[in-house]
């Protein structure tokens, strides 16, 4: 039957102690011919079967479209349990090593199977190989690795050591998203230009945030890296820096927004230097509290200005109405006449932000009205 | 909506930003559908216990841009606020004092407000200040209150705001001497509340109370009530204006009247997504239904669909593939929607409509699927809902 064949695909035989196990290439597009995702369910018995979570199709969505762009590269390896039905054909030791053996791994494929009866079990990559099936190419050879597996539990343990690896650090992340190029997944593309912003605003010399943000180059900084990006991406999307930006294809006019993030900063660092110099623990300024708030004010009194007229009289008169109102670093609140609230007490939580943003805008149109 | 979403793969662009480079109706769809636009503060700044519907940036921008802006309203659309009383329905007391409520008037640049109010929710006809519920009793009296400091608060700074005052009722006689009240107090517009639950001849009944009272130049607002059916007669007792989502929530909400024509309704086409499903998904995640078979049977139907629209496909093989669609999406012993859509598909309404979204669309604009083709199908409910209130004669 034309559905029933052999595959013989070239192949290298590794020793790992005791262990073999299999590396070579496959055509992404036939990979399901033979390999299966073995679903986690219960049976009748309430027997655990299987071990894989259901494909998560949003990325799977990201992969493909991916993989359909140009130059597309997947480097790592798609691992396979097989079962004794997948033989390999040594060709003899060539070369120095004892420990690699070149030959073929022989698969037999019969695609009237049963999903549960084929002779290979996807361990690792199932939402790659989905997506190499559902996108539109002609094929997509990929790397993978095989080992002969004694039975499922063995293949479970392989599946929870396989994906158990710790996500990075979010800060690194950032610092790596704006010297990155070429395909990124959606909620890393939103990202980029304020992780580029921020990390501008920490090596650029001429600013006020020189050093001053915590990452992982910057060890020394005191400010969260995630406080700056919160208040960038407020700005970005609901306030003074939108207008630099092209909402097309998402990308801005970085310069200008960095002449005016430095315009109005570099007035709050001269207006309140002390308060400036301190970490947060210190200073409610440089806290996630102080940051965002400050941002919503920046916001308010620049979203008409452009980049390079945010450095003016306003502006600095407005910052420095605040003056005899603000408790960065020691004294109290006041927030209304019977709300008061000890300097420090105030923490990076949305009802916090809120009502330093409200108390801080209300004093600065009251002076604005009295001038 | 968000003009840049791809039916096709049903994604939003990565770099979208939500309401700022998303559209509302006035901008999509001509004639604007709407005069006005109701904005309440327990949406903005939600209240004691509730977050409101923004986020913090937005909500602050709002107050910086002013509710014109913000929403970026043509000159000729009103702007009123009020502050969502049945948000805070089941509060002893409204959680809004008089000053924060102006603020919000003021801050975000409203043409008109509405006094604080707070929700009778009965009806008696018959029941006088000492029958009815001590509760409803109270009630109207604190709407009455805040009415009066709403109107001396405005007063005191000098307002631009145009007020309208909110009056609650139980009753014929206890709406229409609300009325009377506010009417002694100052106000020429005033706003009916509490009205949503109550049957059309219920309303009715109150309007021809409210009647022997008003003065001439006293005009009146219905607090969420649409009843196209009924507005000539409204409008024969001061009516002038009314507020309702329901023409727009009825194409994702309702069980089954989901779009809207001048003479009929339909069923919308429910094709739900795989991975948006929460109670697929967790079938799924049980190892109950298959996802592979979900996923082609979901495609399936969407292929058929536009197929069909394009004169290519015959519709029983769309109503099979929607029938196998709905057997593994329906393991609940929900009823069948098939008949239904047979009738949508048969007739394919959104053919011989000229509004902007259903020529551009298609067939997608029926298609019960995800928000962005909701809205679309929400926008065009209110297009006819806007051309059958062209037809009635406001004497």
């Amino acid at each position: 039957m034309a559905d029933q064949y052999s595959l013989r695909i070239p192949a290298l035989e590794v020793h790992q102690g005791k262990r073999r196990i299999y590396c070579f290439a496959i055509d992404g597009k036939k990979l399901h011919s033979f390999a299966a995702v073995s679903r986690v369910r219960r049976d009748k018995e309430e027997r655990l079967q299987g071990y894989q979570r259901p494909e998560v199709l949003s990325h799977i969505r990201a992969i493909r479209r991916y993989l359909e762009s140009d130059g597309a590269m997947m480097p790592n390896a798609i691992v396979l349990a097989f079962d004794s039905r997948v033989t390999f054909v040594g060709h003899g030791q060539t070369g120095s090593v004892d420990y690699a053996i070149p030959g073929e791994l022989v698969i037999p494929v019969d695609e009237s199977l049963p999903e549960e009866q084929k002779p290979a079990w996807l361990v690792d990559g199932q939402q790659r190989s989905a997506a190499i099936r559902d996108a539109d190419l002609a094929e997509f050879p990929v790397a993978a690795v095989g080992f002969i597996a004694d039975n499922v539990e063995e293949q479970r343990s392989q599946f929870i050591l396989v994906n158990s690896t710790k996500p990075l650090p979010k800060g690194l992340i950032h610092e790596l998203l704006p010297e990155t190029t070429g395909h990124l997944p959606p909620a890393y593309v939103r990202r980029k230009l304020p992780a580029y912003l921020m990390t501008r605003l920490n090596i650029d010399g001429d600013g006020p945030f020189y050093g001053l943000v915590a990452s992982p180059t910057a060890p020394d900084g005191y400010i969260k890296d995630n406080s700056l990006l919160k208040m960038l991406e407020h700005s970005l999307f609901e306030g003074a820096l939108y207008q630099y930006r092209n909402p097309v294809d998402g990308s801005g006019d970085v310069e200008r927004m960095l002449t005016h993030l430095k315009g109005f900063w570099g007035l709050v660092k001269e207006i309140f230097p002390d308060a400036w110099r301190k970490p947060p623990r210190h200073s409610r300024l440089t806290h996630g509290v102080g940051i965002q708030a400050m941002g919503f004010v920046m916001d308010a009194l620049t979203d008409e200005l452009p980049a390079e007229g945010v450095r003016c009289i306003r502006v600095r008169d407005a910052l420095e109405s605040l003056r005899p109102h603000v408790a960065w670093t020691e004294g109290t609140w006041r927030f209304g006449e019977d709300d008061e609230q000890k300097w420090n007490s105030l923490q990076n939580t949305p009802n916090d932000v809120r009502k330093l943003t409200t108390h801080l805008l209300r004093v600065i149109r009251t002076a604005e009205t009295r001038g | 909506m968000s003009p840049t979403y791809d039916f096709l793969t049903d994604e939003y662009s990565p770099v979208r930003v939500r309401q700022r480079d998303d559209q509302y109706a006035h901008e999509v769809v001509t004639p604007i559908p709407y005069n006005g636009i109701l904005v309440s503060k327990a949406i903005v700044d939600g209240g004691e216990r509730k977050a409101g519907k923004y986020t913090e940036p937005q909500r602050a921008r709002l107050y910086r841009m002013g509710v014109r802006r913000f929403f970026r309203l043509p000159p000729e659309i009103v702007t009123l606020g009020d502050c969502g009383a049945f948000n805070y329905i089941n509060e002893e007391y409204p959680p809004y004092n008089v000053a924060e409520v102006v603020d919000f008037y003021e801050e975000c640049g409203f043409d008109e407000g509405v006094s604080i109010d707070h929700v009778i929710f009965g009806y008696e006809s018959d029941a006088d200040e000492k029958q009815a519920d001590p509760a409803w009793v109270k009630r109207r009296h604190i709407s009455l209150d805040l009415a009066e400091d709403f109107l001396a608060e405005l007063r005191k700074r000098r307002s631009r705001l145009i007020p309208v005052g909110a009056a609650q009722g139980w009753s014929p006689a206890s709406y229409a001497d609300s009325v009377n009240r506010l009417q002694q107090m100052g106000y020429r517009r005033i706003a009916l509340g509490g009205m949503v639950p109550l049957k059309t001849a219920e309303i009715l009944a109150c309007l021809e109370e409210i009647e022997k009272i008003r003065a001439p130049e006293t005009e009146l607002h219905l607090l969420g009530i649409t009843r196209v059916e009924s507005m000539e007669l409204f409008a024969n007792f001061g009516v002038r204006s009314f507020d309702s989502t329901s023409a727009f929530r009825q194409a994702f909400m309702d069980d089954r009247n989901n779009y809207h024509t001048r003479d009929s309704m339909f069923t919308a086409v429910r094709v739900p997504q795989v991975d948006g499903n929460p109670a697929l998904k967790r079938q799924i995640l049980s190892g109950a239904v298959s996802q592979a078979e979900a996923v082609v049977a979901e495609r399936e139907c969407l292929r058929l669909l536009r197929g069909y629209d394009q004169g290519n496909v015959r519709i029983d093989d769309v109503l099979d593939a929607l029938v196998n669609y709905e057997r593994i999406v329906n393991t609940s012993k929900k009823r069948s929607y098939i008949d239904l859509y047979r009738r949508t598909l048969e007739e394919t309404p959104w053919k011989s409509c000229s509004c902007a979204l259903c020529q551009k669309h298609g067939i997608e604009i029926i298609i019960f699927r995800g928000s962005e083709r909701n809205k679309r199908r929400g926008f065009h409910n209110l297009t006819i809902l806007r051309s059958k209130m062209n037809d009635i004669d406001f004497a």
